[in-house]
């Protein structure tokens, strides 16, 4: 009988404190998939790109100078449940990634709360503008990704995914793919320098 | 609950292997930035030497005497039974914390930063003094699934991360100086707590060889080179500017889109700190006279708790608490200055005919 | 002591309270001293036939001549009872125990013997295939209710005198009757000790079931999830265990023998694994481990990770889930404890209604409370699928329901509370209990912990019968057994 009613007490105060109230519930939570950095006007605008089953993407625009205020900004104004964990890709537009892209390379690579092994992307503007249209875009993206990593020797084949651009010590610089929407979308490597960003 | 019964010397060790392998698991960037995989693949032999010489009294103790520390000082010293029970009493309190604190902070801080983290400690601790209160033998029993638990995770995770191994940017080369190499070794020092419980439990055990801690302490350093080799060539720079790279490690792990280790390294982590404290408080209870009992178990508990509040209100306690080389300090004692000294103590009553 | 047939039947009549199945028959022998003699029985427990014919005839066509009543007491038992089953009893208070068990008393006035021949004759269920326990290939005879019945089944498939049957009477008032059953030269005497003194410190009035006897039976009581007495209803099982040096207890009314020690590992058995190809029988152990821990951690799993983690679904699955759960207006956790509680109340309903009833129930369950309560939207599909896949699983090891049960339950609760690390703590709390746990003083999870690799050959997998065959392994010889091994070394 104490042991049962032990027992029940200890469950009521792990209802009251563990943190039940505040998890992140499957129905509710916010999943992204991805997130675009473009510019509109003067300013810098991060899109949270929702997961969801339908063919039209579902984003919030968070206007913000960088990814981890953009992140605060997302969770307590625009998206509550906001979770990067799926995070598969981020896409830089390239008139903002010299603006952007220091404060956000800090940023995801000592946070735990991002998936390691999502893309980082630089994109001309027309892609960007493609990925708001519709989310074949992305798988479009990602393909072109997995074939840059499996045909072309010279990257490594972890190069591409967010941690392993912070990965080399002692090297100034890393390689992270342009996706250009000419024809359909063109992959090519271009070197940034560490010095620079 | 069988607390009587002796039980085999090797399990005994086996977990006492997976207490040794959980300190690499709950390591926050404590290493030298500046030292090579080799130069700590160096620092961790040379660790685990010093943690097999800390071993050697109790060991001595074990084959001469088949009997640990508490039980020689209730033979052979009763009035000095207290004041020991009391010193590996605060010893085990003190370690248990210097485990609970960090494993709390890397599960707030990495795994779910909502939770409470002075509630998880409780129930955890709830947890502890359950099992603590069932015996050495029933904890080493577990330690056979966790065992298995903890090779199905290594596989996991190391399998993982098979595919971001890079040798061509971080070599073999030995680089290092003299200040990462004493900052390293005492590092690997840590395990050195499971002396100290051996020196406190081995007595319920039997068919002792003196290989077990020799294996026991190669699994070790195997297990601490392999994450350490991980670490260091799949996950490179950014293992140095996240903490806990071995969280990392087991996020960073994934077999093509299948993700989510982190949470199997979690799980073993938790099992792992578990099983400590709930030694800690095995042996405490033991250094009481009464193996198994609960008040002692209880009142312990209670103490711990308190410690670990005070602890993340009150900075200078936690850093008390988490001072290595405090802990290595109170190791050698426990380990080798007391076990040593009743090696003495019983070959002198032994000549007496006591 | 010289017996009266008036003192005899006045006291009976005063214990029973005139009861109406006492029957004493007092009739004159043909003697030439007028000697009474008196049969007493209960009614409908004795085959009257056999009554007259080896207890009434005899008795009364027998010429006694002059003897007087002892004499006539011994002739009884020598020469006059034509059956195989007379007891000579040692009191009078024996009498009230054989009567009610279909024993006809008989006894001659004055004379100092008392006799139970007998003569049972009450009418019992047949032997037939248990249902709990369905095999392929294997025998299809089951216990049943009555202990001389179940006492033949074992007998006729161990045909040695190593076989020992050991009477005990339990229960104050039901006075029920009880073997236990082992080999001589298998069974540890200190296990035999311990058990006959747990058996004889039950102080319960009336013993109706074997179940009522499990608890006095455990090494920890009744406050552990899972029970260290095995319970069969298969005669070959019961002899299978009996080899390895366990012990049965049968109770007189139950068809459920109970095994002592009984081993996690052995919920795991089934008669099929031992008539089945050795690969097959593995394949179907692993299936049932399988099946177990599935029926065990999914809901709460579920739980955990639609509350706590949902980014460790695959994506194609999270976005099923969320948008099926997102319909429904309660929170996961709810959901699933409210779908296996009505689940386990569906279930407890067709167990009990009548069969011609039973398929009305499955098509109200599956109809209403499943397609319904989806499209409805009250309930989502992924949770019950989730519900039912662990419900099904639970069956596959049908003696450990009642824990599986209970810890489902405490993963879901625990699992919507504190996530994935709460069912961690959970299980590592239910495995030290495991661990901590015996039956008889062998740990209850012999072979896993303490291991023993050689007694692992048919743990998860089933070794071949050569190799089984080569050494039976007593259990007694299971590592840290507190039991003392002293029939063999």
């Amino acid at each position: 009988m104490r042991r049962g009613i032990s027992i029940l007490l200890i469950i009521a105060v792990a209802t009251v404190f563990s943190g039940c109230d505040n998890s992140r519930q499957i129905e509710t939570a916010s999943i992204i998939k991805n997130v675009s950095v473009d510019r509109r006007g003067s300013q810098v605008v991060y899109t949270f790109y929702r997961l969801s089953s339908g063919e039209t993407p579902w984003g919030i625009d968070v206007p913000a100078d960088s990814f981890e205020e953009a992140c605060a900004l997302a969770r307590d104004m625009y998206i509550p449940n906001l979770s990067l964990a799926k995070l598969e890709l981020l896409m830089l537009s390239e008139d903002v990634y010299e603006e952007v892209m220091q404060d956000d390379v800090d940023y995801i690579s000592t946070q735990a709360s991002f998936s390691p092994i999502a893309y980082v992307t630089l994109c001309d503007d027309t892609t960007i503008e493609k990925i708001k249209e519709t989310n074949r875009t992305q798988r479009v993206i990602e393909e072109q990704l997995i074939l840059l990593k499996k045909n072309n020797p010279s990257v490594n084949i972890n190069y591409l995914s967010i941690f392993n651009n912070f990965a080399r010590r002692g090297e100034d610089s890393f390689t992270v793919p342009f996706i250009s929407s000419e024809k359909e979308l063109k992959v090519s490597e271009i070197e940034i320098n560490r010095c620079i960003i | 609950m069988q607390t009587e019964v002796k039980f085999s010397s090797k399990r005994f060790l086996l977990s006492l292997l997976l207490c040794a392998c959980s300190v690499i698991l709950l390591q926050n960037n404590d290493l030298s930035s500046n030292a090579s995989f080799t130069f700590n693949a160096v620092c961790i032999a040379a660790g685990l030497a010093v943690c097999f010489l800390f071993f050697l009294p109790s060991l001595a103790l074990k084959k001469k005497t088949d009997s640990d520390v508490l039980s020689l000082a209730r033979r052979y010293t009763p009035k000095l039974r207290i004041p020991l029970a009391v010193f590996y009493a605060l010893y085990f309190v003190y370690t248990a914390l210097y485990f609970l604190l960090p494993y709390i902070d890397m599960f707030h801080t990495k795994y779910f930063p909502e939770v409470t983290p002075c509630l998880i400690t409780f129930i955890m601790l709830l947890g502890c003094a359950y099992a603590a209160c069932k015996g050495v033998n029933v904890i080493s029993r577990f330690g056979i699934f966790l065992f298995l638990f903890a090779l199905l995770t290594n596989i996991l995770m190391f399998g993982g991360s098979l595919s971001e191994l890079d040798f061509s940017h971080y070599g073999f080369e030995l680089q290092g100086d003299f200040n990462s190499f004493i900052q390293n070794t005492l590092y690997f020092v840590t395990p050195s707590f499971i002396a100290a419980i051996f020196a406190c439990c081995s007595g319920v055990t039997k068919n002792f060889r003196f290989r077990q801690p020799v294996f026991t302490l190669i699994f070790t350093g195997l297990k601490y080179t392999a994450i350490v080799f991980f670490v260091w060539f799949a996950l490179g720079d950014y293992a140095g500017r996240q903490t806990y790279p071995a969280f990392v490690l087991s996020r960073v792990a994934h077999f093509g889109p299948f993700a989510g280790i982190e949470s199997f390294y979690l799980a073993l982590a938790t099992m792992s700190v578990f099983m400590i404290v709930a030694l800690f408080l095995c042996c405490i209870s033991r250094g009481a006279c009464t193996d198994g009992d609960r008040k002692t178990v209880l009142i312990f508990t209670v103490i711990i708790f308190a410690l670990y509040v005070t602890a993340t209100y009150i900075n200078s306690v936690k850093e008390i608490l988490v001072n290595p080389v405090l802990l290595i300090l109170l190791t050698f004692v426990a380990a080798v200055m007391l076990p040593a000294a009743y090696i003495f103590v019983g070959r002198k009553s032994n000549a007496t005919g006591n | 002591m010289n017996y009266s047939i008036n003192e005899i039947k006045a006291d009976l009549q005063y214990r029973f309270g005139d009861s109406a199945d006492l029957t004493v028959r007092v009739f004159t022998l043909k003697s030439a001293l007028k000697i009474q003699a008196a049969v007493i029985t209960m009614e409908g427990l004795v085959d009257k036939e056999q009554l007259s014919q080896s207890v009434l005839n005899p008795l009364l066509t027998f010429d006694y001549g002059t003897r007087d009543a002892a004499a006539v007491s011994e002739v009884l038992f020598s020469s006059v009872m034509a059956s195989s089953d007379v007891i000579k009893l040692n009191s009078a208070d024996e009498i009230v125990t054989y009567i009610t068990s279909g024993f006809a008393v008989l006894m001659a006035d004055g004379a100092e013997e008392l006799y139970a021949v007998g003569v049972q004759g009450y009418s019992f269920r047949g032997v037939s295939e248990p249902e709990s326990e369905v095999v392929q290939r294997g025998s299809r005879e089951g216990f049943t209710e009555p202990l001389r019945v179940n006492m033949s089944l074992i007998r006729r498939r161990m045909k040695t005198p190593d076989l020992k049957f050991e009477q005990m009477t339990v229960g104050s008032d039901s006075k029920t009757q009880l073997m236990l059953c082992y080999l001589q030269s298998q069974v540890s005497p200190d296990l035999l000790g311990k058990l006959k003194n747990r058996l004889n410190a039950c102080d319960l009035e009336t013993v109706l079931a074997s179940g009522y006897l499990s608890d006095y039976l455990e090494d920890n009581g009744s406050g552990s999830l899972f029970s260290g007495v095995g319970i069969s209803e298969r005669p070959d099982t019961v002899c299978g265990k009996l080899t390895e040096g366990r012990i049965a207890v049968i109770v007189d009314g139950t068809p459920a023998v109970m095994i002592v020690p009984h081993l996690f590992v052995e919920e795991f058995q089934g008669v099929d694994d031992y008539s089945n190809r050795t690969y097959y029988a593995a394949f179907i152990r692993l299936m049932k481990y399988l099946s177990f821990f599935v029926s065990v951690f999914l809901p709460g799993l579920y739980v955990a990770l639609a509350q706590f983690h949902p980014e460790y679904f695959p994506t194609w699955l999270l976005i099923n889930t969320s948008e099926s759960l997102a319909q429904t207006p309660f929170p996961v956790t709810i959901e699933v404890l409210a779908i296996t509680v009505v689940y386990e109340i569906m279930k407890e309903a067709g167990l009990r209604i009548p069969k011609s009833l039973g398929h009305a129930v499955s098509i109200v369950g599956a109809l209403v409370i499943g397609d319904s309560a989806v499209n409805a939207g009250i309930i989502s599909a992924s949770t019950l699928m989730v519900v039912a896949t662990a419900a099904i699983c639970g069956y596959v090891t049908s003696p450990l329901y009642p824990p599986i049960m209970m810890l489902r339950l405490m993963f879901i609760v625990v699992g919507g509370f504190t996530g994935l690390w709460g069912i961690t703590l959970a299980t590592a709390v239910v495995l030290i209990g495991m661990c901590a746990k015996t039956s008889l003083g062998v740990p209850y999870l012999s072979s896993l912990s303490p291991f023993s690799l050689r007694r692992m050959r048919d743990v998860f997998i089933r070794a071949g019968w050569k190799r089984l065959s080569k050494h039976t392994i007593r259990v007694q010889k299971f590592p840290e057994t507190e039991v003392q091994d002293a029939n063999r070394g």
